[in-house]
C-alpha cells in the first residue's frame, strides 16, 4: 500500500481493507511472477497489462461516466508513436525517453481536451461523443499513413533503440503500473468526488442543476484518460519495439470496448481481469484456431450484451450472492452534521425579478411580457389551465439559453444567456415535477453531490459524516430520509424521492427554490408534510419559494400570493383571497376562453 | 356490473413506476353510453385514458372490452379492437397530410372511401383540405381532425382527452352536435375527459369526478343536483 | 474535368447506395446497426456464390438482396429487439455480430482477396472522356433505388405507417400500428439494401471478409449528417462524396480519405441537425 490512510478519517473500512490487501497481494504476484511463469507467457502478459491500463481508462469513461468511447486507442497510439517516433529519430537517451514521454502525455491530453471540448458543449448531442471518437482514430491511422519514412507508413516502425532493461523487469513495470492504477482508480471513484461522475452518467441534467459545470469535469476526465492511455501506449512501444498505425485504429479501439464488456462494465477490476484474459487466452489459441477463437470472442460479447450486460463481474457477484457470501447490507448511513449557512449578508429586498419575458417556438408564442418580482419569504404560486405556459416560465427563469426575450434577475445578478449552472451560482434552486434523482447512488451520496458546489468534494477519501444546512436537514429528518441514508435511490418510494430532491435542492442553500408540482403522485401525509416544511422554510429562512400547482386545495392551504398564468401571460397576480374568490379564475378554469375578454 | 358494458374497469389502479396516480377506479360504459369523467389538472384523468389504451399496464384491477380482458395487451392490438383514442397532446402527425392523418386510422376491412365519405359529412371542411399538411391546421381545425381521425375506425368505443380544451364556443357546439349523431347513427360509447363541465353537461349521459386519482362522485348529468355535485366535486 | 464531374457522381452513387439500409435501419429505430458492414461483406459473398453458381451477374444484386433481407430477419428477431431501449449496446451488440459474421465468412470462405464478374465490361465516351460503363450505371442504380425507396416510403400504405413510427411511435401504436412489426420489417429492408450494395460495389474492388468495414464508419457519418430523409443523404453524399473526390485528386489521397468523416464531424458539431432538409 502506497498511500496508508490515517486511521482517524476511515475509522473502519471493510471494503478498503479488502482492496489494500487484494492490491498487496496482486503486487507480490506480479513481484513473483517472472520465476514462475514461462518466458513466452511472460511477454504475452506484458502486452496483456499494458492493454489492461488503456481498458481500465475504457471503463472509467463509459462504464462509471457513461461516455461510450471507440477512441481511446487513438491516445494509446499517439503515446506509443511519440516513443517510437523520438527513439528512431532522435535515438534512445534518458533525456529523450523523458521528452518523448512528456511529449507523449501532452500530446494525449490536449487531443483528449479537444474532444472532449468539441463533445461536451452545452446543447450538443450525447451521440455526438461517440461520433467524435471514431473519427478520431480515423483521423490519427490516416495521419500516420500519410507520414511517409517518418512514420513508417503502414509497416509503422521497429528496431529502434529503447530502455535495455530485462523482461523481468518489463513484468514488473507493467505489472506494477497496471496494479497500482487500478487501486488508485478505486479509491478515486468510490471517494466523494468519484460520486460525482456516476452522478453525471445516472443523471446530468440533475447535476447541471446543483450547479456542476459537467462539461468541464468530462473534458477533464477525457483529457486525464487520454493521458493514462498515452503512458500505456508509450511502454507498449518501448517493450515490443514494433509500432503501426493499427494501434492508433478503430478496430483497436473497439476491441477494447470489448473487453470491457466482457469483463464487466463500471467495475474496474472486470474490465482489467477481462483484458489480461482474453488477451492471454488468445495469444495460445489464435495460432491454433484464430478464427473459430475471434468468432467465439464475437458470440459471446453478443451475448453479453444482449443477455448480461454487467459482463463476468456481474455474474461472479451474482454467484457469489447466491451461494450466500453476499455483501452484508450497507452498514448504517454517515452522522448528519449540520452547517451554518453560507450568509451573504443581508438579503437583498428583491429575490427574483422577471421583466418581459417571452418564449416562442418559431412562430407561436407561448409567454409574453410576463413581468414581475417576487421578495425573500413570499411564497408564489404559478397556477393556470394546461398550456398556458407555467412549466415554459420555470424553465425560462432557471435556464437562461430558454427565454427568447426580456430579462431575469437572481438575487439582483441578472441572469445572462448561461446555462442552469450560471442560474444556481446565483441562488436559484430547482425541484422538478417528476422526482429527479440519481437513482445509482446511495441517499447520503446523493446530498454530497448537491454539496459539492458549497464544499469542494475530497477526491481519495469518503467522508464519515454528512453536511448539509439546516433547511435541508430537517426535510431529512421530518420524511425518515435520515434512517434511509446508505440506501440506494432506486429502492426509495416515490414520495421519499420527491423529499429527497428537494433536500437536494435545498442543500444548495439557495435563495429561490423553483417547485414543478411538488405534490404529483404524492399521498395526502406526505402533501401535508411536504406543505408544512415549505411554509416553515419561507418563515424561518426567507426563503423565496415560487411554485407551479395544480392542486388548488394545495397551493390555498401554503400560497402567500398566488399568479394566474393564462395563454402566457400573467392574467392576474395577488393574495390567495384576490384569486380565489376571482370570477376570472373560475371561468378560465371552466375552460371558456371568452372569459379573459370578458374580464 | 352490467354484463354488456363495452367497456368495464374493475378496481384499476394505475400509474408511472411507484408513483401510483389513479386507484380503485370502478366504471362501466354500456353500448351507446356517453360518460364524462371530469376533473381538475393532474387528478390523473389521462393517466386513466392511457391506461385502458394499454400504454400503462394496470398496477391492479381488471380492464375489459366487451367482456374481453384488455390489460397487459399492446396499444395497437386495443386500437385494432375499434378503440379509437384522441390523446390530448401531440395527437396528430404534424408533418403527415390530413389525408394520411385520417388513413392511418382506417380498420383492417375499412374501405377509405367511404369511410372518407361518412366522415367528412360531420366535418365538410376536410373535403377540400385533404393534401394539406396537417400542421398548417388552426387549433380548432386540428381539434377536429383528431375527431375526425377517431371516426375513421368505425369504433365500438372512443376516448376523447380534451376535445374541447382552448376552442372557441362555435366549434365546441360543432363537436357536440357530431359526437351525439355518431352515437345515434352508430351506437358509438364514448369516454370523455374533460375539464369543461357546460360541454360534458350537454354532450353526456352520466359523469364521474375524478379527485387526486379517485372517482369521488359519479351520477347522470341529468339528475336534479347533479350540477351542485359537480361543481362540489371540482371545486378549488 | 468531364471525367472530375463523373467520379464525383459514381462516387455519391456509391456512397448513396451503401448508405441507403444503414438509414433506414437508423431512420426507424434510431440504431445505428454496425453490423452494416458485415451486411456488405454478406452482399459481397453472395454475388460470388451466385458467380459460382453460374447464375447471371444481374441476378446476383437481387439474390444478394434477398440473402441480407433474411438474415437480417433473424438478426431482428434474435438480437435488435431486447436492445430497442438501449441504442448504445445496440451498437456494441451489432459490432459484435459483425465480428461474428465476419468470421464465419472467414471460415466458410477463406481469408484471401476473391473476384466478381462484372455484369458488364468496358468503356463509353461521355463528353470526351472514356468511362467505366458499370461505374456509370451505379450512378442510374442509385437513382432508381432513390426512387423506389422513395415511392415505397410515400406510395405505400408500408411507407405511411413507417413514416408514422418515425414521427411519432406511441402515437402511431394507438391507432392500431403493430410499431414491433414495422421495425421488423424495416431492419430487414435495411439489411437486404446492405446486402445488395454489397453485391453492387464488388465488381468494382474485390470480396474479402473485412470488405465492409471501411465503408462502416463513413456511411455512419453520412447518416449522422441526413437524418431520416433521403434527400439529405443525396445532398450529403453528393457534397461530401464531392469533397472527397476533389480533396483526393488535388490535395492528397490521404486528406481526402479523411475528409467525409471530418466534414461530418465539423457540421454536426455547429448544427446538431446536419444537413436534414425536413
Amino acid at each position: 500500500m502506497t498511500e496508508p490512510l490515517p486511521a482517524r478519517e476511515a475509522p473502519a473500512d471493510p471494503a478498503l481493507r479488502r482492496a489494500a490487501l487484494l492490491f498487496a497481494a496482486t503486487l507480490a504476484a506480479v513481484a513473483a511472477g517472472p520465476f514462475v511463469l514461462d518466458a513466452y507467457t511472460v511477454n504475452i502478459l506484458i502486452r496483456a497489462l499494458l492493454y489492461a491500463v488503456v481498458a481500465l481508462t475504457v471503463d472509467v469513461l463509459w462504464g462509471y461516466t457513461g461516455i461510450l468511447t471507440f477512441g481511446q486507442s487513438a491516445f494509446f497510439g499517439i503515446g506509443a508513436y511519440a516513443a517510437g517516433l523520438a527513439f528512431t529519430h532522435l535515438g534512445f537517451s534518458p533525456g529523450v525517453a523523458v521528452l518523448a514521454l512528456v511529449g507523449g502525455i501532452a500530446a494525449a491530453g490536449l487531443v483528449g481536451a479537444l474532444v472532449g471540448w468539441l463533445a461536451f458543449g452545452y446543447g450538443v448531442t450525447p451521440i455526438y461523443v461517440s461520433v467524435i471518437t471514431l473519427v478520431l482514430p480515423i483521423v490519427v491511422t490516416q495521419l500516420l499513413f500519410s507520414g511517409g519514412t517518418f512514420t513508417g507508413s503502414s509497416s509503422g516502425l521497429s528496431g529502434f533503440d529503447t530502455l535495455d532493461i530485462s523482461i523481468e523487469a518489463w513484468f514488473w513495470l507493467a505489472g506494477g503500473a497496471c496494479a497500482t492504477l487500478t487501486f488508485l482508480a478505486w479509491i478515486a471513484l468510490r471517494s466523494d468526488a468519484g460520486r460525482l461522475l456516476v452522478a453525471i452518467r445516472e443523471n446530468e441534467g440533475r447535476c447541471q442543476y446543483l450547479g456542476i459545470d459537467t462539461a468541464r469535469l468530462k473534458i477533464g476526465l477525457m483529457a486525464l484518460s487520454a493521458a493514462v492511455a498515452a503512458v500505456a501506449g508509450y511502454l507498449y512501444a518501448g517493450f515490443t519495439d514494433v509500432i503501426a498505425p493499427e494501434l492508433a485504429g478503430f478496430v483497436f479501439g473497439t476491441q477494447i470496448v470489448i473487453w470491457v464488456a466482457l469483463g464487466g462494465r463500471g467495475t474496474l477490476i472486470g474490465p482489467v481481469v477481462g483484458a489480461v484474459v482474453i488477451e492471454v487466452v488468445s495469444a495460445y489459441l489464435s495460432g491454433e484456431l484464430p478464427y473459430v477463437w475471434n468468432l467465439v470472442i464475437g458470440a459471446v460479447f453478443v451475448l453479453v450484451i444482449v443477455a448480461a450486460p454487467g459482463g463476468a463481474a456481474a455474474m461472479v457477484r451474482r454467484l457469489w450472492i447466491w451461494t450466500g457470501r453476499g455483501r452484508a447490507r450497507a452498514g448504517p448511513g454517515p452522522a448528519i452534521e449540520v452547517v451554518p449557512a453560507a450568509g451573504g449578508g443581508p438579503l437583498p429586498d428583491e429575490a427574483l425579478a422577471l421583466e418581459d419575458v417571452s418564449r416562442r417556438f418559431g412562430s407561436l408564442a407561448v409567454l409574453q411580457g410576463v413581468s414581475f418580482r417576487v421578495r425573500p419569504g413570499e411564497l408564489l404560486s404559478l397556477v393556470g389551465p394546461n398550456g398556458a405556459g407555467k412549466t415554459t416560465l420555470m424553465r425560462c427563469i432557471a435556464d437562461g439559453t430558454e427565454r427568447s426575450g426580456g430579462g431575469v434577475r437572481i438575487g439582483g445578478h441578472a441572469v445572462g444567456r448561461g446555462p442552469p449552472a450560471e442560474c444556481v451560482a446565483y441562488g436559484l434552486g430547482r425541484k422538478f415535477q417528476t422526482a429527479n434523482v440519481f437513482d445509482g447512488l446511495t441517499v447520503a451520496e446523493s446530498l454530497r453531490v448537491a454539496r459539492a458546489r458549497r464544499e469542494t468534494p475530497s477526491l481519495w477519501r469518503r467522508s464519515a459524516t454528512l453536511r448539509l444546512p439546516a433547511a435541508a436537514a430537517r426535510v431529512v429528518a421530518a420524511t425518515g430520509l435520515d434512517e434511509r441514508l446508505a440506501d440506494e435511490v432506486v429502492h426509495l418510494s416515490h414520495g421519499l424521492k420527491q423529499a429527497l430532491e428537494l433536500a437536494m435542492v435545498l442543500a444548495l442553500e439557495p435563495r429561490v427554490v423553483l417547485l414543478d408540482e411538488p405534490t404529483a403522485g404524492l399521498t395526502k401525509p406526505e402533501r401535508t408534510l411536504i406543505g408544512t416544511i415549505l411554509t416553515d422554510l419561507v418563515a424561518s429562512e426567507r426563503l423565496c419559494v415560487v411554485l407551479v400547482e395544480h392542486d388548488l386545495d394545495f397551493v390555498r392551504q401554503i400560497s402567500s400570493r398566488i399568479i394566474v398564468l393564462h395563454q402566457g401571460r400573467v392574467a392576474l397576480d395577488g393574495s390567495v383571497a384576490e384569486v380565489v374568490g376571482s370570477e376570472l379564475v373560475r371561468s378560465i378554469y371552466a375552460g371558456e376562453p371568452q372569459a379573459l375578454a370578458e374580464a | 356490473m352490467s354484463r354488456d358494458a363495452v367497456l368495464e374497469l374493475a378496481a384499476v389502479s394505475s400509474g408511472y413506476g411507484a408513483a401510483i396516480v389513479v386507484r380503485g377506479i370502478d366504471l362501466a360504459i354500456g353500448r351507446g353510453e356517453i360518460v364524462a369523467l371530469l376533473g381538475k389538472n393532474g387528478m390523473g384523468k389521462t393517466t386513466l385514458l392511457r391506461t385502458i389504451m394499454g400504454y400503462l399496464r394496470p398496477a391492479e384491477g381488471a380492464i375489459r372490452l366487451e367482456g374481453r380482458a384488455i390489460a397487459g395487451l399492446s396499444p395497437h392490438r386495443i386500437a385494432r379492437r375499434a378503440v379509437a383514442y384522441a390523446p390530448q397532446e401531440a395527437a396528430i402527425f404534424q408533418d403527415l397530410s390530413v389525408g394520411e392523418n385520417l388513413r392511418l386510422a382506417l380498420r383492417r376491412g375499412g374501405v377509405y372511401a367511404e369511410e372518407l365519405t361518412r366522415v367528412t359529412e360531420a366535418f365538410p371542411f376536410l373535403r377540400e383540405r385533404g393534401g394539406q399538411r396537417a400542421g398548417s391546421l388552426s387549433g380548432g381545425e386540428q381539434k377536429m381532425l383528431l375527431v375526425a381521425r377517431a371516426l375513421m375506425a368505425r369504433p365500438r368505443i372512443m376516448l376523447l382527452d380534451e376535445i374541447t380544451e382552448g376552442l372557441q364556443p362555435s366549434v365546441i357546439r360543432r363537436l357536440a352536435a357530431v359526437l351525439r349523431a355518431e352515437r345515434q347513427d352508430s351506437g358509438t360509447a364514448m369516454l370523455l375527459v374533460e375539464q369543461n363541465v357546460a360541454f360534458a353537461r350537454e354532450v353526456a349521459d352520466r359523469y364521474a369526478v375524478l379527485r387526486r386519482g379517485e372517482i369521488v362522485d359519479a351520477g347522470p348529468v341529468g339528475a336534479a343536483d347533479a350540477e351542485g355535485r359537480i361543481e362540489a366535486g371540482l371545486r378549488i | 474535368m468531364t471525367a472530375q464531374i463523373l467520379d464525383v457522381l459514381t462516387t455519391a452513387a456509391m456512397l448513396f447506395i451503401v448508405c441507403l439500409g444503414l438509414q433506414i435501419v437508423y431512420g426507424v429505430m434510431r440504431i445505428i446497426n454496425f453490423a452494416h458492414a458485415a451486411f456488405l461483406t454478406i452482399g459481397g459473398y453472395s454475388a460470388l456464390v451466385a458467380a459460382q453458381l453460374g447464375l447471371n451477374p444481374w441476378l446476383a444484386l437481387p439474390f444478394a438482396g434477398l440473402v441480407g433481407l433474411v438474415l437480417g430477419a433473424l438478426v431482428e428477431r434474435l438480437i435488435v429487439r431486447p436492445l430497442y431501449a438501449r441504442p448504445l449496446d445496440a451498437i456494441l451488440a451489432t459490432w459484435g455480430l459483425g465480428i461474428v459474421i465476419g468470421q464465419l465468412v472467414t471460415i466458410g470462405f477463406g481469408r484471401e482477396v476473391q473476384f466478381v464478374p462484372s455484369p458488364v465490361q468496358g468503356t463509353v465516351e461521355v463528353a470526351g472522356a472514356t468511362y467505366s460503363l458499370y461505374r456509370l450505371l451505379l450512378v442510374l442504380g442509385a437513382g432508381l433505388l432513390g426512387l423506389a425507396v422513395a415511392a415505397l416510403l410515400s406510395g405505400t400504405r408500408f411507407g405511411l405507417v413507417t413514416r408514422a413510427v418515425i414521427m411519432n411511435e406511441s402515437l402511431a401504436e394507438g391507432l392500431g400500428i403493430n410499431s414491433g412489426l414495422v421495425r421488423f420489417a424495416c431492419f430487414s429492408v435495411g439489411a437486404g439494401l446492405a446486402s445488395l450494395a454489397g453485391a453492387a460495389i464488388t465488381p468494382l474492388s474485390s470480396v474479402d471478409p473485412n470488405m465492409g468495414v471501411p465503408w462502416l464508419v463513413g456511411a455512419f457519418m453520412l447518416v449522422m449528417v441526413s437524418g431520416a430523409s433521403l434527400r439529405s443523404l443525396a445532398l450529403a453524399t453528393l457534397l461530401l462524396g464531392g469533397a472527397q473526390v476533389l480533396i483526393s485528386a488535388y490535395a492528397s489521397p490521404v486528406l481526402g480519405g479523411l475528409t467525409i468523416v471530418v466534414l461530418a464531424a465539423v457540421i454536426l458539431r455547429l448544427r446538431p441537425k446536419g444537413l436534414a432538409l425536413d
